[in-house]
C-alpha cells in the first residue's frame, strides 16, 4: 500500500519547503518520482507505490532495508552493517539515506515476507491438546430451529417477539435480543420457512457478559441472523491470533468445534517497525495508526477470504471472531492508541475491551459478527498470555508452572491454580532470526541445528526442509551458539576466541566472526553465513532477558526458578526448541528434561477455545483478573538479573550443574584426543 | 537474658594472596579472613586492609595542588617518589606507568622495564604496576613490567573484560598476580574471575577490583557490590573469594570536594580538612564492606586509615 | 520474621476485588512484603489475617522520635542488616555534645553551630539534628534545653541525677528528648520519667549484650516504650561488632529485647576531629542510630552529611552516573561528540571502549533516569527531546568547533528528530553495540 503524500511529510524528515526537487528513478521496475532535495529514499520508493522492507521500523537498526544508489548524490545518516566496499559500491539504507539530487536507484529483493504457511499441523495439535472443557458443546454462537405459530387476530404479537415467546418456551431462553440484521430478515425468513425458522443465537456467557459490560444483565442471547425453514445453517467461527510478527488464523465449524482450515501470514505492519516499540512510535501520528490498523486488518482479512475461498463459504458464514494479541497488537487492531503503553507508568487504554461489531472494524466476516478480543493484564501481557495461559493447563493443579511465551518479546507467566503473576521482558531479535547479520525466519532452507567438530571446529548443519542453507533461524541461533561455547570458540562471556586455529574465525565488520557456511555452499552463492560479536551480543541479551524475567517472577513471590515443577514453552518459535542447548546457554532453566513441554501457538488455541466454549472463554476472563502483573521497567532486579544472565550459561554456574558437567567432560574428551 | 546466637558459620573464607618475594624486603599478604570486615567475635581476620600509595612514572598534570604541595618534587621521579612513600607508612608501590598512554608521551616496553627496575631498586616494597589503561598499550608495559620483575611477585593491571588474555598470560608465565578489574557490579566483578580462573592461573594470584565512586559520587554502590560480593564469598562461592582493591585515591581526589577550593560553598569547611577526609573517609567506608587493599595518595590520609586499621585489629 | 507475598496472598480474600488500590490480591500481599501498603486498605481481610499479618509487619527495630517540628528525627524501624536488600530507611542522627563547662556564650554559639547549619547536595538540603547536653545544675540545665529547643533543635539530656533530668524534660516541653544518664545508670528507675514526658530513654550496659537486653526489658516493665541501646564501645572494633549483632539479633532473631536504635560517641574512643569522623563514618554505613559527635568542623559534618545521604538511598534504583558533559582523554575543540545514556554499565561500556581505543572524545551523558539505551528509548526517555537538552545545559557547543553528535547506533531512528530538535547540528549514528566505537571512531578520524 503506497503511503499518500501527506505520511511523507508527517515523517519529519522531509526537508522543508524551499527544497528544490529532484527525480528519483527506481529499478527495475523503472518508475521515477519527484521528491524535494533532502527526501528519505524510502519516502520516494514510498511515493512511487512501491515498497522495501523496514524490518526496525526505518529506524536503521536492522540494515534490512538496503538498496543501491547507482547515480546521484545521497547522504548516509547510518550505515550500519554496510561494510565500506559495500558503500562504495552505492548501498544504502532507503530509511536512513537523503537524496540530494536525481537519482537512479535499485531496489534489491529481500526474503519474502508474504509467504504464506499452511497451518495443516497446527490444527492437528489443537486436536491433540487436551483442556478439559465441553468445547464443542457451548460454542458462542449456536443454531435452533423455531417452529413458531403464525400471527392471527387474536394474537398480533409482532414476529421478533413472537419468536422470542417460542424461544423460551421450546428452549427455555429468555431475554433475547436481535440484531438489526436479524429483525430485517425474520419477516421474510418466517413467512418463506412457513412459520419455520433456524434461528441463529449468540449466547455469552454470564459471568463473561458481566464482566465485559456490568450494566448489560439482559443481554446474554442476542438473535444473530434467522433463515427460513430448518436448513442446518452454516455456522463458522474464525480464531485469530495477531501476533507481532505473524498473524495465523483458524477456521472453525462452531456445530462440531472442527478446525476446518488454519492459515498464516505475515503481520504487514511488519513495513512499519518489527518490533511493538517501533511500531508504537511509528504510530504516533493519527493517520498512521490508521495506517497500522488496515494493515493488520489486511492480513487478517486476506487469510480470511483464502479460507472462505478454499472452504466455499462466504463472508456470512462466519458468526464469531475470537482475536488474541498482545496488548499492542489489540490496541491497534482496535484503533486504540497505543503510545501510552510505552511510557511511564505504562497503561493502555484498557485491560478489557468490549465486544466490537466486526463490520465497524472492516473484518470480512458476517456485519453482525461481535469480535472478542482476550483481556490483557499489561502493557506487555496481553490477550495472547491470558489466552495461553489457559492452553497451558497451568491453573488446573498446585503444581508450580512457569509458562514462556518466547517471541519478540519474553512474556511469562508463573504460578497455579491460586495465583498467577506475569511479566514481560523485551528479549529483542535475537531469536526471531532478523537481528542477525545472517539471521533469517525459521522457512525453508534455514539452518535449525548446528554440530561444531571439537578439534577440527568444523560445523554441520542441518536447514528446515534439508534446503540449501540460505541464512540461521532462531532455533539454529540457539544451537550453534551452544555449539560455540561447548568448544570453545566462544568464551563464557560470548566472546570469539582469536586464539582457535582454524580459518572459519576471522575478523569481519563487527570484531570477530565465526563462517557457519562458506558462501559457495549457500542458496545464493553470495555471501557466507557467518555469526559475530554483534550477533552473539544480540543472542545473550535475548537469552539473558528471558531468563531474568523468569528468575525476577520467581523471586518476586518467593521461589527459586528450581521450584518450578512443569516449564510450558509457547510461542511461535517453531516445532524445534532444543532443550538441551537451550539449556547450555542459560536460556532456559537446568531442571530435567521431563518438565518441560513445547505448546506451540497457545495464543491461537486459547482464542480457538473462547470461541467454542464459553466456560474456557469465562476461564480466560478469570485468568485475567486474577493474573498479576509485574512491571519489569521499574524493577531493578531485574537488570541486576539480567546482568548475571548475560554470561554463558551463567554467572551463577550452580544454577547450571548439568552445563558445568558437560563442559567439564567436554575438556577431559578434548584433553584426551 | 538469654541472647540469640547471631555469629554465623561462613561456608567460605577469603583467599589470601601475597604481594612480594624474591629482593622485596617486605612480603604483603591480603585477604584470608573468615568473617565480614572485624567481626573478630566470629571468624578470624587473618591479615589487616593493606595500604598502597600510588606513584607515577610521569609528574601528573591534573593532580590537586594539595597533593603536589604534600610530595613535592619527588612527582617527577617515580623512584624518589616510591622511597618516600615507604617512609611515609605504604605497605605496597602502586606504580603507574601513566607515561605509556600515547598521549602521554607514548613511551613503551623499555622505558617501562627501566622504571620498574629503578622503583624496585628504591623500595623495599612489593609492587602493583598499573598500565596507561588504553589495550594495546596496558598489553605491551605490563607484558614487559611482568618480566622484568620476574621472582617478586608484583600484581599487574587492570585486567578486564574486553582485555585480559594478553595480561592474564603476562602474569602466568612471570608468576605475577593479576588485577582483575570490572565495573562496579556484582555479576560482572564474578563474571571476570570466572574467565581469568579458566586460564588457569591460580587463586592465590587474583585481586579484583571491583571500581569504587567516591564519597558523594556513588561510594554507596561499591559498599553494596562489595557486600554482596562479600557474603557471596563467605556463602562458599569460590568465584568471589579474591581480596579486593580499590582505587580510593584516584577517585576521591576527582571530586570537587578534594580538588578544589574555588567557588566552593563556606559549609564545605577547611579545604584540606575536607579533602584529606573526603580520601580517609572513602576507604574508611570501604574498608568497613571488605576492602583489602587501598591505593591512596595523601600521606595524611595515609596516616588517618592506616592508624583506624590498627584501631579496628586491636580487638582481634 | 518477614512474610512472602505468597504467604500473604493465602490469608487474604483472593477475589481481586481491586478496592485496595492494585489490580490483584496477590500484588496486594506482594506490597504489604515489601511494606509499601498498610493492611488496613484492603476492607475484606479477616481479623485472623489481621491479627497474623500484624505480628509479622511490626518492625523489628522500633521507630523513636526526637524532636519536633520541622526538624523532628525519626530513628529506626529499619527492616534488613545488608544495604542491598532494601533501603535503610532512617538516617542516623547527628548531635553535638556541648559539655557542661562550657561557658554559656559558648554553648550559645555551639548550639548556633548547629542550628545553622545547612548545606545543598544533589537537591537536598543536609543539616545536623540537634544537640547533646550535659547537665550541670537543675536550673542551668532547663535554660541550655530551653535555649536548644528554642533554636528548633532535637536535644538529648546527658544528666544522671533525676532531678536535673525532669528539669531538662520540663525545659524540652513536647519536643520528645532522649533522656542518657550514662552507660551504667538504672534506666528502668527513670522510666517513669521518660513515660510522663513521652520522652525516649537510653538503656546501656557495657559491652554485654545479655545485661542490655534484661536491662530493656526491665525498662519496659517499668512502662518506658521508646528505647535506645548503648551498647558501650570500648574501642572501634567493639564499634562494628556490637551493632552488628545488635542488628542481627532484632531483624535476624526478631529478638524485642534488642530492638531499638543505638546511639555512639565515636568522640571518646579518637584523638582527633578526622579519627572521630573517620570512626562515626564506620558508624553511618553500619547501624547507628544517634551519632554524638564531640568537635564540630565543617568539613567533617560535610563529608558525614554526604556518606549519610549516600548509604541511606534505595539500593534498587539503577546505578546511575550524574548526567552531563564527560572528557574522556583530554579532548579537543576538534574531538568528536557522542551521546549516551547514564545508566552506569552504559555509561561505563561506552566510556570504556573510548578510553580503550586511545582516541579522545566528549561524552555526553544524558538523563535516562538511570536505563540503558534501548531501554530508555522503548520508554521515551531517551529520545531526541532529552538528547537536545543536554546538548543544551551542558554547553557542549561552547566548547567544541564542529556541530556533529553522534548518536548510539540502536537509536538511529532518533537522527530525523534530532536534527530538527538541533538546527544546524549534523547528526551521525554510531555503532550499535559499545565494541563498535573503536573501529567507528577510527573511521570517523579518517574522514
Ligand atoms: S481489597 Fe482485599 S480482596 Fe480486594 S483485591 Fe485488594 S486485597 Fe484482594
Ligand atoms: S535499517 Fe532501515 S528499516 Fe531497518
Amino acid at each position: 500500500m503506497p503511503l499518500s503524500d501527506d505520511t511523507a511529510l508527517l515523517d519529519g524528515t522531509t526537508a522543508g519547503a524551499q527544497a528544490p526537487d529532484v527525480a528519483v528513478r527506481l529499478e527495475p521496475a523503472g518508475v521515477t518520482v519527484t521528491v524535494p532535495a533532502g527526501s528519505l529514499l524510502e519516502d520516494a520508493i514510498s511515493k512511487a507505490g512501491l515498497r522495501v522492507a523496514l524490518p526496525c521500523g526505518g529506524q536503521g537498526r536492522c540494515g534490512r532495508c538496503v538498496v543501491q544508489v547507482k547515480e546521484g548524490s545521497v547522504r548516509r545518516r547510518s550505515t550500519v552493517r554496510l561494510g565500506a566496499e559495500q558503500i562504495e559500491e552505492g548501498y544504502a539504507l532507503a530509511c536512513q539515506t537523503l537524496v540530494n539530487s536525481d537519482a537512479v536507484v535499485l531496489l534489491i529483493d529481500a526474503e519474502p515476507r508474504q509467504e504464506r504457511i499452511v497451518g495443516g499441523d497446527l490444527a492437528d495439535k489443537v486436536a491433540r491438546e487436551s483442556v478439559p472443557c465441553d468445547r464443542r458443546r457451548a460454542p458462542v454462537v449456536s443454531a435452533y430451529r423455531v417452529v413458531v405459530p403464525p400471527p392471527d387476530m387474536a394474537d398480533n404479537t409482532p414476529d421478533f417477539e413472537r419468536l422470542q415467546r417460542e424461544m423460551a418456551l421450546q428452549y427455555g431462553i429468555r431475554r433475547i435480543t436481535p440484531s438489526l440484521t436479524a429483525l430485517a430478515r425474520l419477516p421474510e425468513s418466517l413467512r418463506n420457512g412457513e412459520w419455520t425458522v433456524t434461528a441463529v443465537i449468540e449466547q455469552r456467557d454470564p459471568d463473561v457478559a458481566l464482566a465485559l459490560d456490568p450494566t448489560d444483565s439482559a443481554g446474554s442471547y442476542r438473535l444473530l441472523d434467522v433463515f427460513p425453514g430448518d436448513q442446518p445453517p452454516r455456522l463458522y467461527g474464525a480464531a485469530i491470533d495477531i501476533g507481532t510478527t505473524t498473524v495465523v488464523a483458524y477456521l472453525t465449524d462452531l456445530a462440531t468445534g472442527e478446525v476446518v482450515d488454519g492459515l498464516s501470514a505475515y503481520n504487514d505492519q511488519i513495513a512499519r517497525g518489527e518490533d511493538v516499540i517501533s511500531r508504537i512510535i511509528y504510530g504516533k501520528q493519527l493517520a498512521r495508526r490508521v495506517e497500522l490498523r488496515e494493515r493488520v486488518v489486511g492480513t487478517m482479512n486476506g487469510l480470511l477470504d483464502e479460507m472462505l475461498s478454499r472452504k466455499r463459504l462466504t463472508r456470512d458464514d462466519i458468526l464469531a471472531v475470537v482475536v488474541a494479541g498482545n496488548t499492542t497488537m489489540t490496541h491497534l487492531f482496535l484503533g486504540l492508541d497505543p503510545a501510552n503503553i510505552r511510557l511511564e507508568p505504562y497503561v493502555g487504554a484498557a485491560g478489557k475491551f468490549p465486544l466490537v461489531p466486526a463490520s465497524t472494524l472492516s473484518l470480512h466476516v458476517h456485519p453482525e459478527a461481535l469480535v472478542d478480543c482476550m483481556p490483557a493484564v499489561g502493557a506487555y501481557v496481553g490477550g495472547d498470555i491470558t489466552a495461553g495461559a489457559l492452553i497451558s493447563g497451568m491453573t488446573e493443579g498446585e503444581e508450580i508452572a512457569l509458562f514462556l511465551d518466547i517471541g519478540t518479546n519474553g512474556e511469562m507467566v508463573l504460578g497455579n491454580n491460586e495465583w498467577l503473576i506475569s511479566c514481560a521482558c523485551s528479549a529483542g531479535p535475537g531469536f526471531e532470526g532478523a537481528g542477525a547479520s545472517s539471521g533469517m525466519r525459521a522457512v525453508r532452507g534455514a539452518i535449525e541445528e548446528v554440530w561444531i567438530d571439537p578439534v577440527t571446529f568444523e560445523p554441520t548443519v542441518t536447514t528446515i526442509g534439508g534446503d540449501v542453507p540460505r541464512g540461521i533461524c532462531g532455533s539454529g541461533m540457539i544451537s550453534l551458539m551452544g555449539e560455540l561455547m561447548m568448544t570453545g570458540i566462544i568464551n563464557k562471556s560470548g566472546r570469539i576466541s582469536p586464539d582457535i586455529p582454524t580459518k572459519r574465525i576471522r575478523e569481519g565488520h563487527n570484531g570477530l566472526e565465526y563462517v557457519v557456511v562458506w558462501a559457495d555452499d549457500t542458496a545464493t552463492g553470495e555471501r557466507d553465513i557467518i555469526l559475530d560479536d554483534t550477533d552473539i551480543i544480540n543472542l545473550l541479551r535475548a537469552k539473558a532477558a528471558i531468563y531474568a524475567g523468569a528468575a525476577v517472577l520467581c523471586e518476586s513471590v518467593g521461589l527459586s526458578i528450581t521450584d518450578v515443577d512443569r516449564v510450558l514453552i509457547g510461542g511461535s518459535f517453531g516445532k524445534h526448541i532444543d532443550v538441551e542447548k537451550a539449556i547450555q546457554i542459560g536460556l532456559l532453566p537446568d531442571l530435567p528434561w521431563d518438565r518441560f513441554s513445547y505448546l506451540g501457538n497457545t495464543s491461537l488455541q486459547g482464542a480457538y477455545h473462547a470461541l467454542v466454549c464459553r466456560t474456557c472463554r469465562a476461564e480466560i476472563e478469570d485468568i485475567a483478573s486474577k493474573m498479576t502483573y509485574l512491571e519489569l521497567s521499574a524493577d531493578n532486579r531485574f537488570m541486576d538479573a539480567f546482568t548475571s544472565a548475560l554470561f554463558l550459561p551463567h554467572t551463577d554456574e550452580s544454577l547450571f550443574p548439568s552445563v558445568q558437567q558437560s563442559l567439564e567432560a567436554r575438556k577431559q574428551g578434548v584433553s584426551a584426543v | 537474658m538469654a541472647v540469640p546466637e547471631v555469629k554465623e558459620k561462613y561456608a567460605g573464607r577469603i583467599q589470601e594472596v601475597t604481594l612480594g618475594a624474591g629482593s622485596r624486603g617486605k612480603t604483603v599478604a591480603i585477604g584470608g579472613e573468615s568473617t565480614l570486615p572485624f567481626l573478630h567475635f566470629e571468624g578470624t581476620v587473618a591479615n589487616r586492609p593493606a595500604i598502597a600509595i600510588e606513584v607515577s612514572d610521569r609528574e601528573p598534570d591534573d593532580w590537586s595542588p594539595l597533593l603536589k604541595e604534600a610530595w613535592g618534587d619527588v612527582m617527577g621521579d617515580p623512584a624518589k617518589w616510591a622511597a618516600k612513600a615507604e617512609e611515609l607508612g605504604a605497605d605496597v608501590i602502586a606504580l603507574s606507568l601513566d607515561s605509556a598512554h600515547p598521549e602521554r608521551g607514548n613511551t613503551g616496553a623499555d622505558d617501562a622495564r627501566k622504571t620498574v627496575r629503578k622503583v624496585l631498586e628504591a623500595t623495599t616494597l612489593p609492587l602493583i604496576v598499573y598500565g596507561p589503561g588504553q589495550k594495546d598499550k596496558d598489553n605491551e608495559v605490563l607484558v614487559a613490567a611482568a618480566e622484568e620483575a620476574k621472582g617478586e611477585r608484583i600484581a599487574i593491571g587492570n585486567a578486564e573484560e574486553k582485555n585480559y588474555r594478553t595480561i592474564v598470560a603476562a602474569a602466568l608465565a612471570n608468576d605475577q598476580v593479576v588485577i582483575a578489574k570490572s565495573p562496579m557490579d556484582v555479576n560482572l566483578a564474578k563474571q571476570l574471575n570466572v574467565l581469568i580462573g579458566d586460564m588457569g592461573i591460580p587463586k592465590d594470584r587474583i585481586i579484583m577490583d571491583p571500581t569504587t565512586g567516591a564519597l558523594g559520587y556513588g561510594v554507596e554502590y561499591s559498599y553494596s557490590v562489595m557486600e554482596r560480593v562479600r557474603l557471596a564469598a563467605l556463602g562458599g562461592d569460590a568465584t568471589l573469594q579474591q581480596p579486593m582493591v580499590l582505587t580510593v585515591g584516584y577517585e576521591a581526589w576527582r571530586t570537587k570536594e578534594a580538588r578544589t577550593n574555588d567557588e566552593v560553598p563556606q559549609e564545605w569547611g577547611d579545604w584540606a580538612q575536607r579533602a584529606i577526609l573526603w580520601e580517609a573517609n572513602t576507604a574508611i567506608t570501604l574498608v568497613n564492606t571488605g576492602a583489602n587493599l587501598l591505593v591512596l595518595r595523601h600521606p595524611q590520609s595515609v596516616a588517618l586509615v592506616r592508624k583506624a586499621i590498627d584501631r579496628l585489629m586491636a580487638g582481634a | 520474621m518477614a512474610l512472602s507475598g505468597i504467604q500473604i496472598y493465602k490469608v487474604l480474600p483472593q477475589t481481586n476485588c481491586k478496592e485496595c488500590g492494585v489490580a490483584t490480591c496477590l500484588a496486594f500481599a506482594m506490597k504489604l512484603a515489601a511494606r509499601q501498603a498498610e493492611l488496613s486498605a484492603c476492607p475484606y481481610v479477616s481479623d485472623e489475617a489481621k491479627a497474623m499479618l500484624d505480628t509479622a509487619a511490626a518492625p523489628p527495630i522500633r521507630l523513636i522520635t526526637l524532636g519536633a517540628g520541622d526538624r523532628k528525627l525519626e530513628v529506626g524501624n529499619e527492616t534488613v542488616v545488608y544495604r542491598h536488600e532494601k533501603t535503610f530507611v532512617h538516617q542516623p542522627g547527628l548531635f553535638l555534645r556541648l559539655p557542661a563547662s562550657l561557658s554559656d556564650a559558648d554553648f550559645a554559639a555551639g548550639v548556633d553551630k548547629v542550628a545553622g547549619y545547612t548545606v545543598e547536595r544533589v537537591g537536598q538540603m543536609l543539616r545536623t539534628d540537634g544537640v547533646a547536653i550535659e547537665g550541670a545544675s537543675a536550673d542551668a540545665f532547663a535554660a541550655r534545653v530551653k535555649q536548644a529547643v528554642d533554636k528548633g533543635l532535637a536535644v538529648i539530656l546527658l544528666a544522671s541525677d533525676p532531678a536535673v533530668i525532669e528539669a531538662g524534660l520540663a525545659a524540652a516541653g513536647n519536643t520528645k528528648p532522649l533522656i542518657y544518664a550514662g552507660a551504667g545508670a538504672d534506666s528502668a528507675a527513670l522510666a517513669p520519667l521518660a513515660k510522663k514526658y513521652s520522652a525516649s530513654l537510653t538503656v546501656g550496659a557495657a559491652g554485654d549484650l545479655e545485661a542490655l537486653a534484661a536491662a530493656t526489658e526491665k525498662a519496659v516493665a517499668a512502662g518506658a516504650e521508646d528505647l535506645v541501646l548503648d551498647p558501650g564501645m570500648t574501642g572501634w572494633a567493639d564499634a562494628l561488632a556490637l551493632p552488628a549483632q545488635l542488628r542481627r539479633a532484632a531483624i535476624k532473631k526478631n529478638f524485642k529485647q534488642l530492638g531499638y536504635p543505638i546511639i555512639a560517641f565515636p568522640g571518646s574512643l579518637s584523638d582527633s576531629a578526622e579519627e572521630e569522623a573517620m570512626l562515626a563514618s564506620l558508624l553511618i554505613g553500619k547501624y547507628a542510630g544517634l551519632i554524638v559527635l564531640d568537635r564540630f568542623d565543617q568539613a567533617v559534618v560535610y563529608s558525614l552529611l554526604a556518606l549519610r545521604q549516600n548509604i541511606y538511598t534505595d539500593p534498587q534504583k539503577p546505578i546511575q552516573v550524574s548526567p552531563g558533559l564527560y572528557e574522556i582523554g583530554e579532548p579537543e575543540p576538534g574531538s568528536p561528540l557522542l551521546v549516551t545514556t547514564n545508566f552506569s554499565l552504559t555509561y561505563f561500556s561506552v566510556a570504556g571502549e573510548v578510553e580503550g581505543s586511545g582516541r579522545k572524545a566528549w561524552l555526553l551523558v544524558a538523563d535516562s533516569e538511570g536505563l540503558s539505551v534501548l531501554t530508555a528509548w522503548a520508554a521515551g526517555k531517551f529520545d531526541a527531546e532529552a538528547i537536545a537538552k543536554a546538548v543544551k545545559t551542558t554547553g557542549v557547543a561552547e566548547k567544541i568547533n564542529h556541530k556533529s553528535i553522534v548518536l548510539p547506533g540502536a537509536v538511529a531512528g532518533l537522527s530525523g528528530e534530532l536534527e530538527e530538535e538541533l538546527p544546524g547540528w549534523k547528526v551521525l549514528v554510531g555503532p550499535r553495540e559499545s565494541i563498535g566505537i573503536p573501529s567507528y571512531l577510527k573511521l570517523l578520524a579518517s574522514q
